[in-house]
């Protein structure tokens, strides 16, 4: 077996609901380097998942036009990949996503999946219309800051996104973590958001025990058993061929 | 509404990242729906069965499927990687919809994924594991294996996840027919052209022997797309493997 980081063996082999920080990125590690999973595999499932999860929360056949309007908040890390991703897959599912990336990564995965975006006609706003959002939009994801990502690390674009997704009176729903809370105690900084509802990204976070919006779903239906043992983690049931779960 | 969403339209578009739509009538699939969702899905991503019996679904030559394919890789950008786990994903939820655990008698269900040498084995790959995820046991025969990261990366995660690899292929229909509940072939694609070369001539026949239900990943192994006749493989429904994009 892999020597990756995990729960310590002489523990009580309890099962937890919630992954801290560190074992997040052990977890991630172990799949990409003992599983060979790539990050591009991963980010696409995390992405197509929180797709699904947002049509259980917000079914399409219930949304008026302008419900449907979906505007996706993408920061420059991996939670914002995630984003991009989700708003191509709400594209083929008929929703009408609109995306505001406003600190571009330049890596190749982010630039593949800007392209992929543009190319489905999915518009990229230039600037944020903090008057009008909730006019414009049906509802807003938040996919601007990860586990283990400072606010400060984001720029200011983000950290103004984030000032703004505060004062939302439609939904927001937030990937793996609502942006700017401490992911470990869930904490609520200056920019902390009180999302409606949380997708957690392959198992929930620490922070997500102090979640109290409508809707909690995990996403991303890929950690083998093996991995999921090892590091003690009970994960709802998933029902079918379905790659979300509502705890 | 419409006021302040043009509004938007004008004042706050990026500008330069909007990219003329490429006018290509040579690519046919492109007439009508816009191809990336002739198939309508409702929530949770179930099958709408009216809308799917009204909706017109158009079968792609060899060369349009090729087209398709390079356009979303030199264009779009996809990796094969991504469109390679999407369709495999979609495969084992196909897969899993028509043959569901429920139906079968074994539990978990046996399932034998036989991957040829190319993409169309890849995406085997993919659909075992997750058919394992789905609650079956999938065991994998894979012959020839492309010596490239991809595919090599796609092994590790099977056998990692403890999906067994034959050593050889069960010389008997009926062996199989006792091991396996149903068969996935996944052996030769769209891009298949010409002979087919051992050990796939011999692995077809065999299957052309099976009782057990057989589900092909995009066309049957062994038929020309372009033919009509393929005998014991085929044809099957257009809503057995289906891909998402």
């Amino acid at each position: 077996m892999s020597s990756a980081a995990g729960p310590d063996p002489s523990e009580a082999p309890e099962e937890r609901h919630f992954l801290s920080t560190a074992e997040a990125a052990a977890l991630e590690r172990e799949l990409l380097e003992d599983y060979r999973f790539g990050r591009q595999q991963l980010v696409e499932l995390c992405g197509h998942a929180s797709a699904v999860a947002v049509t259980k929360a917000f079914p399409l056949p219930a949304l008026s036009r302008k419900q449907r309007t979906v505007l996706v908040v993408c920061g420059p890390e991996q939670n914002g990949a995630v984003g991009l991703v989700c708003a191509r897959h709400l594209r083929v599912f008929e929703y009408e996503p609109t995306i505001f990336y406003p600190t571009r990564s330049l890596d190749l995965l982010h630039r593949d999946l800007t392209t992929q975006c543009e190319k489905m006609d999915i518009p990229f706003l230039s600037y944020l219309p903090t008057e009008l959002i909730n006019e414009a939009y049906g509802l807003v994801v938040d996919a601007v800051l990860g586990p283990g990502v400072e606010p400060g690390e984001v720029g200011g674009p983000c950290t103004r996104a984030l000032a703004t997704l505060k004062l939302l009176s439609i939904p927001l729903v937030s990937l793996d973590i609502p942006s700017g809370w401490d992911a470990e105690t869930g904490s609520d900084s200056e920019d902390g958001l009180r999302p409606d509802v949380l997708v957690s990204l392959a198992a929930p976070k620490r922070c997500a025990g102090r979640f109290s919006g409508r809707h909690h779903f995990v996403a991303g239906r890929f950690v083998p058993d093996d991995v999921r043992r090892k590091f003690a983690l009970r994960l709802p049931g998933y029902t079918g061929t379905d790659c979300v779960a509502a705890l | 509404m419409s006021r302040l969403r043009a509004l938007l339209g004008l004042g706050l578009l990026v500008a330069g990242s909007r990219v003329p739509r490429i006018k290509s009538q040579t690519i046919a699939c492109r007439s009508g729906p816009t191809w990336w969702g002739p198939q309508r899905l409702n929530s949770g991503g179930r099958w709408d069965s009216e809308v799917m019996a009204s909706t017109v679904v158009k079968y792609l030559s060899q060369e349009e499927a090729q087209a398709v394919d390079q356009e979303l890789f030199n264009e779009y950008q996809f990796s094969v990687d991504q469109l390679m786990e999407l369709a495999g994903l979609s495969c084992a939820t196909a897969i899993a919809k028509a043959y569901p655990p429920t139906s079968m008698s074994r539990s978990p269900p046996t399932v034998l994924v036989i991957c040829g040498p190319g993409n169309n084995g890849g995406d085997g790959l993919v659909c075992a594991r997750h058919l394992k995820l789905f609650g079956y046991e999938p065991t994998i025969y894979y012959p020839k294996r492309p010596n490239k990261p991809l595919f090599t990366a796609l092994v590790t995660q099977c056998q990692k996840m403890d999906i067994p690899f034959l050593g050889e292929m069960p010389a008997e229909p009926m062996t199989i027919d006792e091991l396996y509940e149903l068969v996935v072939d996944a052996i030769f694609g769209f891009s298949f052209k010409g002979d087919v070369r051992e050990p796939f001539h011999s692995i077809l026949s065999v299957l052309k022997g099976l009782t057990v239900p057989i589900a092909s990943i995009d066309i049957p192994s062994g038929a020309g797309i372009q033919k009509v006749g393929w005998g014991r493989l085929g044809p099957y429904p257009p809503d057995s493997c289906p891909h998402q994009v």
